[in-house]
């Protein structure tokens, strides 16, 4: 059976090619990380003084008994004091770390995750309908989150781990040699037991993670789906289900449990024994006076310093291994390749009242084998309207998509005043042509944001002017805050025909030179029906336009129709022209009743 | 007396339903729980035995008494192993158990609560507390009856030893951890506040990024790719800030506690050092002292953790009880024999907490075996007449009857069995097509799941999906077109066998000639059941023993398909637009 959780696969391998191309996100805040790795390196330093000056306190003003009182009261403040000063400074430096570390990592998350918007954005509509918007936002916002724990975690965090488990050893070594040898040969068994640990922990993680997946989609699933449910009297049949799965997720998490228990357990224990050993063997060189317990107690201190990093190396993995997956996805979706794919020396094309389309033996296919669109050829001289009609799937929402370039054509070209639209610039084409889907998408804003898409250089005045001109003016003005009204999610607030005009007038605010139109199918609408027939009317005049026409009033307005038949246009001409022509589209017509 | 039960009742309402669960696994926590008290012996007792061994060494002691404290250490370290590995397991696992009862609880409960509940509230916030709010309580539940019996046992023991060594340095301990532990919790809700923002912050770059994914055919042709780019950056900028708050306090809050481990060895230095040199105390006790010291800072965290953690478990408590406080739906009521007679006399009817009635004198009779048409735009209350049928809401008293009985005084679940109901928004399980189909039964033969699916036209899809029938779809499986999907709903009421089929804007999303494939299964399907179907598409009423136009909840025009095309209204003109709209997509090669 295949992985539903593949995609989100959350271990990922090490691979060179990150830091290659992570490095240009990195590089701007070059300096703030290498402060970051600086501060690491005095706050190691500060962290090995301590147990430094503990050790001279016992074995300096406490021990030496030889000294006068006061003075080795005076000698033990000044070390209570450096000591107070090695902590204050630790605590300052481990304040401007987290700030650094912050402000650098945050804003490098930041430029990726903008620059992944931004692509996205730009990428091709293929891509898009391949590609579900949950999916590309979770890369969005989780994925990238990850990539700071690469930087954070990662990069500056295992570092220093490392540095201090060498450093601590190079300088228990120089202690003393023997005790030394001892910690050496005893944490690997500490790593062992973490490495074991972990490859445990992770199973079990996996097998969470994959349970709870199912448990919280179905959780999902009994909430919408409560009116089916109910609706054929199976509540406790869903109670049963979901119950099932609770109780897996839930056996599941207490087999991190067991492992978590276990693993505390053993590693406490195997530390223990270890400082145990260190007790036996210091123990021994003090009572041979070959140490100074002092010394020992430094040692011993050291020691504890290690214990820290060791433990958490296998943690520190799994959190890595989560951010290269993130990684590898993110790059991947930043190598996607933009559509329209840059071209420098694009024409910029600017706005003139009119244009002239034109289709020249236009074919165009998905995947290679069929054509949707073979060999159209038209022309929309200015202000004219084409009017396309055709069976579904004959391929005419694919006709429409080609003129402003949301699609390339397979072969032909598609020109407007002469320049293939491939030639152009891509925002300054778009700029001149204005579409009209058979729904409206509504995002989530006021009813002016969505007339005039965010845009804040349209005013209001030519809002409500857009407004006025498809009819839609005194039901934006009927509502309890005008065009500051929050649309609902899902549109509830308006009527299918209200959605209609509205996808009008965020057409007819741009002011474009062409429109491109996807017929509505009527539906029993007394308030909006009319209103829409001269919206209609009103929008198509003196505009080029294509119309995949729904409605008998707008083919018989067109100065054109073309008859769409698998990808071909069988026919062509006025309504007048094909009715006497009596073929596939006086069939049409003969229909209609 | 009073006053006390004043804070015990909204306590006893976040937390007695967990604790009353808890109860069901008193075995595991007693067990649990009796070891932790051996811990904490356990865990005091090394600093002294260091102490002293420490001080023996200074003394030059003999290497058997090192050897045998050695021994002693290892043996005390292993039942301090073990007492935290059984502590540990048992209590974390009652707390996992707790939470799949609550859950499952939880769930049951919703089942019965009355569908119009479901519509008054937001499918994420029910989520939300049946999922992180109850994990939330765990989250505090567990560690709390982990840690929270060792610190009873710890602070107090280790305090009081600490005391007998030296008051003054404990005291002057005691003084500094409080300030820091007053200044944690004057900053963590500062904390928790930032982080929240950040979490806002966060979700509102999500849904930005969601809706411009989805309407990406917009926001490319209209070319406002600049313009979302810059909001992005706005809602990116507000993210980064509050991220950058929420860090500074949590760095700030380290730093103090860190600082505070550096007083609190200043004054052990100083203080002990000083009794150290006079002769008061020995090296081995001083370092036994900072031993206590050591155990005291993971129970402190802990209280400090809990504390901070508390309000909002609290208010998660709270929230989860909120949802178990629902009245669940009344299942009083006869359950008859019925035919499925539909009555509808003067129905008005408002949504609770809506100003204005959805349907407004809606009388219509319906003879089982007939056919019901509902037509109108969106929101003239279509769906209404249908959702009072299935009593997911309660009509006014002496407006809808089936058989004459008022639906009021018949059993909801036994109502609803006369109907199977395809919903407008048709909803899949993450499920095979075959187990969606066949939901309303336990178990189901494979013929009578085809001879459904075949009715309801899927039949030609299903070559397309790589497992026919037990090809999983759904949000974790494949992604049904909108018309794929309404035909596996109208299968599911097909195959239910129910005396009546309600059909909601069931064909709104397929394709004409998929629609009259249906119209003719649906035909055969139907044998002697009731139809009642609302919709747009005015072909599929075209056969109706009556259909009704409804405006705003009332009826417009009534009558069957020849009546109202003569009425020259709105029926007649909406019919032929769409009729148009149809001609203008026929095929050359499409039957006549």
């Amino acid at each position: 059976m295949s992985d539903p959780y593949h995609d989100d696969a959350l271990e990922g391998r090490f691979q060179l090619d990150f830091v290659k191309k992570l490095w240009p996100y990195v590089r701007p805040y070059r300096r703030g990380f290498a402060g970051c790795l600086a501060i690491l390196l005095v706050s190691f330093g500060l962290e090995m003084a301590g147990p430094w000056l503990l050790r001279h306190a016992i074995d300096g003003p406490m021990r030496a008994h030889d000294i006068a009182t006061g003075e080795r009261l005076t000698s033990l403040t000044w070390i209570g004091f450096a000591f107070l000063g090695t902590t204050f400074g630790g605590a300052l430096l481990g304040y401007v770390y987290g700030q650094l570390t912050a402000w650098n990592g945050q804003r490098v998350i930041r430029d990726v995750r903008r620059h992944l918007f931004d692509h996205l954005l730009g990428t091709a509509l293929a891509f898009h309908e391949r590609n579900t918007a949950g999916k590309l936002t979770t890369r969005v916002t989780s994925d990238v989150e990850n990539l700071n724990e690469l930087i954070a975690t990662g990069v500056l965090q295992s570092v220093f781990d490392l540095l201090k488990i060498v450093g601590v050893l190079v300088v228990l070594f120089f202690l003393d040699v023997k005790l030394a040898v001892f910690t050496v040969a005893t944490t690997p068994i500490v790593v062992l037991i973490s490495v074991l640990f972990r490859r445990n922990a992770q199973r079990a993680y996996r097998a969470v993670r994959g349970r709870l997946a199912l448990q919280n989609a179905y959780t999902t699933e009994l909430i919408g789906g409560v009116r089916t449910t109910r609706a054929f009297g199976r509540e406790a049949a869903t109670a049963a289900k979901y119950a099932e799965r609770n109780a897996a997720t839930s056996d599941a998490w207490r087999d991190t449990v067991l492992h978590f228990s276990l693993f505390f357990a053993l590693v406490d224990f195997a530390l223990r024994a270890t400082t145990i050993g260190l007790l036996w063997f210091g123990g021994s060189a003090v009572l041979e006076g070959t140490m100074q317990p002092g010394q020992f107690v430094q040692f011993w201190l050291y020691y504890g310093l290690l214990s820290g990093p060791v433990k958490e190396l296998g943690e520190k993995y799994n959190v890595l291994q989560a951010a290269f997956a993130s990684c590898e996805r993110v790059f991947q979706l930043l190598g996607e390749p933009r559509f329209p794919p840059p071209k420098a020396d694009a024409k910029r094309t600017g706005k003139r009242g009119k244009a002239r389309i034109e289709f020249a033996d236009v074919c165009f296919s998905y995947d290679g084998r069929t054509q949707v669109l073979d060999g159209v050829s038209f022309t929309a001289e200015p202000g004219q309207t084409i009017a396309v009609v055709g069976p579904t799937g004959a391929g005419k929402t694919t006709l429409l998509s080609l003129v402003s370039r949301l699609r390339d054509v397979t072969s032909g070209a598609v020109r407007i005043d002469g320049d293939d639209v491939r030639d152009l610039d891509t925002g300054s084409l778009r700029r001149r042509i204005a579409f009209v889907a058979q729904d409206l998408f509504l995002f989530t804003g006021t009813v002016l944001d969505n007339v005039r898409l965010f845009d804040p250089s349209i005013d209001e005045a030519r809002v409500w002017r857009a407004l006025e001109t498809v009819g839609a003016a005194d039901f934006v003005r009927a509502l309890p805050q005008g065009l500051g009204s929050q649309v609902e999610e899902r549109g509830g607030t308006f009527s299918q025909g209200e959605r209609q005009l509205l996808a009008f007038a965020r057409a007819l605010v741009v002011e474009p030179d062409v429109l491109v139109l996807d017929e509505a199918t009527a539906s029993i609408d007394s308030a909006s029906e009319a209103r829409l027939q001269q919206a209609l009317e009103k929008s198509l005049r003196g505009r080029t336009a294509l119309v995949v026409a729904h409605r008998l009033s707008t083919v018989r307005a067109a100065d054109r129709i073309l008859v769409i038949e698998r990808g071909r246009v069988v026919e062509a001409g006025t309504h007048e022209q094909l009715v006497a022509k009596r073929g596939v589209y006086a069939g049409m017509v003969a229909h209609v009743g | 007396m009073l006053r006390a039960l004043s804070w015990f009742r909204p306590l006893a309402r976040a937390f007695g339903r967990p604790a009353a669960l808890l109860h069901r696994h008193a075995g595991l926590v007693l067990f649990g729980t009796a070891l932790v008290p051996v811990h904490a012996a356990v865990t005091l007792w090394m600093p002294r035995l260091l102490g002293d061994t420490l001080d023996q060494l200074q003394a030059g002691g003999s290497a058997d008494r090192l050897r045998e404290t050695c021994w002693l250490l290892a043996v005390l370290a292993l039942v301090e192993a073990a007492s935290r590995y059984v502590s540990r397991k048992t209590l974390i696992d009652a707390s996992r158990h707790v939470e799949q009862a609550l859950k499952n609880d939880l769930v049951a409960h919703l089942q019965k609560l009355p569908v119009s509940w479901f519509d008054r509230s937001r499918t994420g916030d029910i989520i939300s507390r049946l999922t992180q709010d109850i994990e939330l309580v765990r989250f505090v539940m567990g560690p709390l009856l982990l840690h929270g019996g060792s610190t009873l046992c710890l602070l107090p023991a280790g305090t009081w030893l600490m005391a007998t060594m030296d008051v003054p340095v404990t005291l002057s301990c005691i003084a500094v951890f409080a300030v820091l532990f007053l200044a944690m919790r004057l900053l963590m809700p500062r904390l928790h506040q930032w982080s929240k923002k950040s979490q806002e912050a966060i979700a509102d770059v999500s849904q930005r990024a969601q809706e411009d994914f989805a309407g990406i055919r917009v926001v490319q042709q209209f070319d406002a790719v600049a313009r979302e780019r810059a909001a992005m950056a706005t809602k990116n900028r507000r993210y980064l800030l509050a991220n950058l708050r929420a860090t500074r306090l949590r760095s700030l809050l380290h730093a103090m506690s860190h600082s505070t481990s550096g007083v609190v060895m200043l004054g052990v230095l100083i203080v002990g050092g000083h009794q150290v040199i006079d002769g008061a105390i020995t090296i081995g006790q001083l370092f036994q002292f900072t031993g206590y010291l050591g155990l005291m800072t993971f129970p402190l965290e802990i209280l400090g953790w809990t504390l901070a953690t508390l309000p909002r478990a609290y208010a998660a408590g709270i929230r989860i009880e909120e949802l178990f406080e629902v009245q669940p739906e009344a299942q009083t009521g006869a359950s008859p024999p019925l035919q499925g007679r539909i009555r509808v006399e003067g129905l008005t009817f408002t949504y609770p907490g809506a100003a204005k009635p959805s349907l407004q004198d809606v009388s219509f009779t319906l003879e089982p075996g007939q056919k019901l048409g509902l037509v109108g735009p969106v929101g003239s209350g279509k769906s209404t007449v249908l959702a009072l049928l299935m009593r997911f809401y309660d009509p006014p008293r002496g407006t809808v009857f089936v058989d004459d009985h008022d639906v009021l005084d018949l059993a909801p679940a036994h109502l609803r069995r006369l109907f199977a109901l395809a919903p407008q928004e048709p909803f899949l399980f993450s499920d095979t097509v075959a187990a969606n189909v066949g939901f309303a039964h336990d178990s189901v033969a494979d013929d009578l799941v085809e001879s459904a699916v075949a009715d309801a036209a899927l039949d030609q899809d299903l070559p397309q999906l790589n497992e026919g029938l037990g090809t999983i779809v759904g949000e974790r499986g494949v992604t049904l077109s909108g018309g794929q999907k309404q035909r596996v709903s109208l299968a599911r009421a097909i195959l239910s066998d129910r005396p009546g089929l309600l059909l909601d804007d069931t064909l709104s999303a397929v394709d004409p000639l998929t629609e009259q494939r249906i119209l003719r299964g649906l035909q055969r399907a139907r044998g002697g059941r009731t139809v009642l179907v609302a919709t747009h598409r005015l072909s599929v009423v075209r056969d109706a023993d009556l259909i009704l136009v409804l405006e705003g909840g009332r009826i417009r025009e009534r009558g069957d398909h020849a009546a109202l095309l003569a009425q020259h209204g709105l029926y007649a003109h909406a019919f032929r637009l769409q009729s148009e709209a149809r001609a203008l997509e026929r095929g050359s090669e499409d039957a006549p």
